[in-house]
């Protein structure tokens, strides 16, 4: 206790026998020191870079959206005002209504299924494999898929799913689940061989999100329901899950965002064929502009997924400091 | 409320349900293996073999026998590597003056409309960019147009990943760097940026995995010059006969990269970064 005393005094006096570099440091104020315009020249080169990749080409769709311009009137630089034109041809078409209606059932069995599968698998091998390295083992193996490029996870379902002589069909048919083959490129299903390889392809993501969450959960709080008898059931329901209630929503509203840019996979997979009924928004807008060339339509599409990300992406951010704040990690 | 045996009986359930998954992720991987070994004409066989009849290894030297594969991977590196290194280099610094400086920096919203640009839409930018690109001396079929648009997801990424770790490095060095006489550079250079190079190093191959393997920016800005392993997987059988063979063995050697990288950093992805930060 008398050493606490003695630095208490050299504080409150710091000319009596305190080392040069602490009554120095004292003087120090909270912040480092440098000129005013060194954090904002930091900040504002990647700052600069971002308003020349985003900010310019968001306004650029902004303003041809409302244009009715194509590929050759861009060229000549001729376009004109038409008003809300372009977003009246595109609400109107049935090529929109049904990519909405291909987006629901995607976000319902791939999205959706995705993250509901995420809590079960990542609660369960962290509940329930108890050996070190044989959870270590099955994670890896569970995340691997996230970590493939999409065309190569696009072109090996293609392959899996090839209708004829496809690993898949054959399969099923030898365990008899099928009595002939599945068209998987036919219309109708093509749709749901995207599925397919998107739950194999993303479930490693939201499973990653709920496993770390659950992994940062204090252990202290187990220990106590241990101590108040608590079963694992229980535990699961009372204590883990409203836990875990912002990162689930944050592994959620992450492949939710990712709904509104998927279109590698199909691309890769079926083109939104055949007769576009694999097509997502984001796909069309994609297509509109670049092989249609029908740029103020295209723009008048990416404004409508930009408003729908835009809303989302808010959500997201809302979420993410919650969370990020309670692990304090911000 | 359950009764014991119930639940055991579930855990039983759950366990083998997890089984079943651990199957079904691995089982496509085992089947581009296994096509990567089989001669041609097997792969076109109407029953298809679950293990080769025999091992054709040359498949992995066969694809090298169109030069553009090659040139495919050589290509996909470069950019991967430039787009990384200004990543790091963008997002070391706007990390940095976030973690010492919050407010002077534009404190917390401008950290988190940098990483919103990361979720973006990128079909919301990507014609404009074409034209853009296409009116810049470089043009659009470069290294240095999908080198600069790739910094649209992997920049965020850096900036807020360096940001953490800059926190968590003790400014208490710092301070007394400037004590000893250091200018603020020389206390960045030679003590704080020292202390956060292993981060760095994570951050900047998660950064590399992910343009690595883009594929929709690639997609409409490549052409003859530069063509991305991305893009020359999936055309790879739009010949007159499917090689499926060489293009397993293809994306195989193509997917070694990422797939260490992934096994070496999933430590630390599971350590909380995951938080959605790090995926577009």
């Amino acid at each position: 206790m008398s050493t606490g005393s003695g630095s208490y005094g050299a504080v409150a006096n710091p000319s009596q026998g305190v080392p040069d570099w602490f009554a120095k440091r004292k003087k120090i104020p909270t912040n480092l020191i440098v000129a005013r315009w060194v954090p904002v020249a930091l900040v504002g080169l990647p700052v600069l870079t971002l308003l020349a990749i985003v900010i310019y080409p968001t306004i650029w769709m902004f303003y041809h959206a409302f244009q009715d311009t194509n590929m050759m009137r861009l060229f000549q630089s001729n376009w004109s005002f038409v008003g809300f034109e372009n977003f009246i041809t595109v609400l109107s078409s049935s090529r929109f209504s049904d990519s909405i209606w291909h987006l629901t059932l995607y976000l319902t069995f791939g999205t959706g299924l995705e993250v509901v599968l995420a809590v079960i698998l990542a609660l369960t091998l962290f509940e329930l494999v108890q050996k070190p390295l044989l959870r270590t083992l099955i994670l890896i193996a569970v995340v691997l898929p996230m970590m493939l490029p999409p065309s190569i996870v696009g072109v090996l379902w293609k392959f899996m799913l090839t209708p004829s002589n496809g690993a898949v069909n054959h399969a099923l048919l030898s365990m008899g689940l099928i009595s002939s083959p599945v068209e998987w490129f036919n219309a109708g299903v093509s749709l749901w061989s995207i599925i397919i390889a998107d739950v194999w392809n993303w479930t490693a993501l939201p499973l990653l999100i709920i496993y770390s969450g659950r992994v940062s959960l204090p252990p202290a709080v187990y220990e106590a329901a241990k101590v108040d008898g608590a079963g694992g059931w229980i535990v699961m329901r009372r204590i883990t899950l409203p836990m875990l209630k912002e990162v689930i929503a944050i592994a959620f509203i992450v492949r939710f965002m990712d709904a509104f840019k998927f279109v590698d996979l199909v691309y890769v997979m079926t083109s939104g064929g055949p007769a576009q009924t694999s097509e997502l928004p984001a796909y069309i807008a994609f297509q509109r502009g670049i092989r249609e060339f029908a740029i103020g339509e295209a723009a008048a599409y990416a404004i409508i997924i930009f408003a729908c990300s835009a809303v989302i992406i808010t959500l997201f951010l809302k979420y993410l400091k919650k969370v990020l704040k309670a692990q304090a990690i911000a | 409320m359950m009764s014991k045996k119930n639940y055991s009986l579930v855990k039983w359930l759950l366990l083998l349900f997890l089984g079943i998954w651990v199957v079904f992720t691995l089982f496509p991987l085992y089947w581009q293996v296994i096509t990567a070994f089989k001669s041609a004409a097997e792969t076109n066989l109407t029953v298809p073999t679950f293990w080769p009849k025999e091992f054709h290894p040359e498949n992995f030297v066969a694809v090298f026998a169109d030069p553009t594969n090659f040139k495919a991977l050589v290509d996909s590196f470069i950019i991967a590597t430039g787009n990384t290194l200004l990543s790091l280099f963008l997002g070391t610094l706007a990390g940095y003056a976030f973690a010492r400086f919050p407010k002077q920096a534009g404190g917390e919203n401008l950290a988190f409309w940098i990483l919103s640009n990361r979720m973006f839409p990128p079909v919301a930018i990507l014609i404009p960019m074409f034209f853009l690109f296409d009116a810049l001396p470089w043009g659009t079929d470069s290294y240095m147009s999908l080198i600069i648009l790739y910094l649209v997801f992997n920049m965020p990424l850096a900036t807020w990943l360096m940001m953490v770790f800059f926190r968590d490095a003790p400014r208490e060095l710092e301070e007394a760097a400037y004590l000893d006489g250091f200018t603020p550079f020389q206390a960045f250079w030679r003590v704080t940026l020292p202390l956060v190079l292993p981060g760095m190093v994570s951050v900047g191959i998660l950064c590399w995995i992910f343009a690595w393997n883009e594929y929709l920016f690639a997609n409409l800005f490549v052409g003859s010059a530069v063509r991305t392993f991305t893009i020359v997987i999936p055309t790879f059988t739009s010949g007159s006969q499917s090689l499926w063979n060489l293009q397993m063995a293809f994306s195989l050697i193509a997917m070694v990269p990422p797939v260490t990288l992934f096994i070496v950093l999933r430590r630390y992805m599971v350590r909380g970064l995951s938080l959605g930060v790090v995926k577009g």
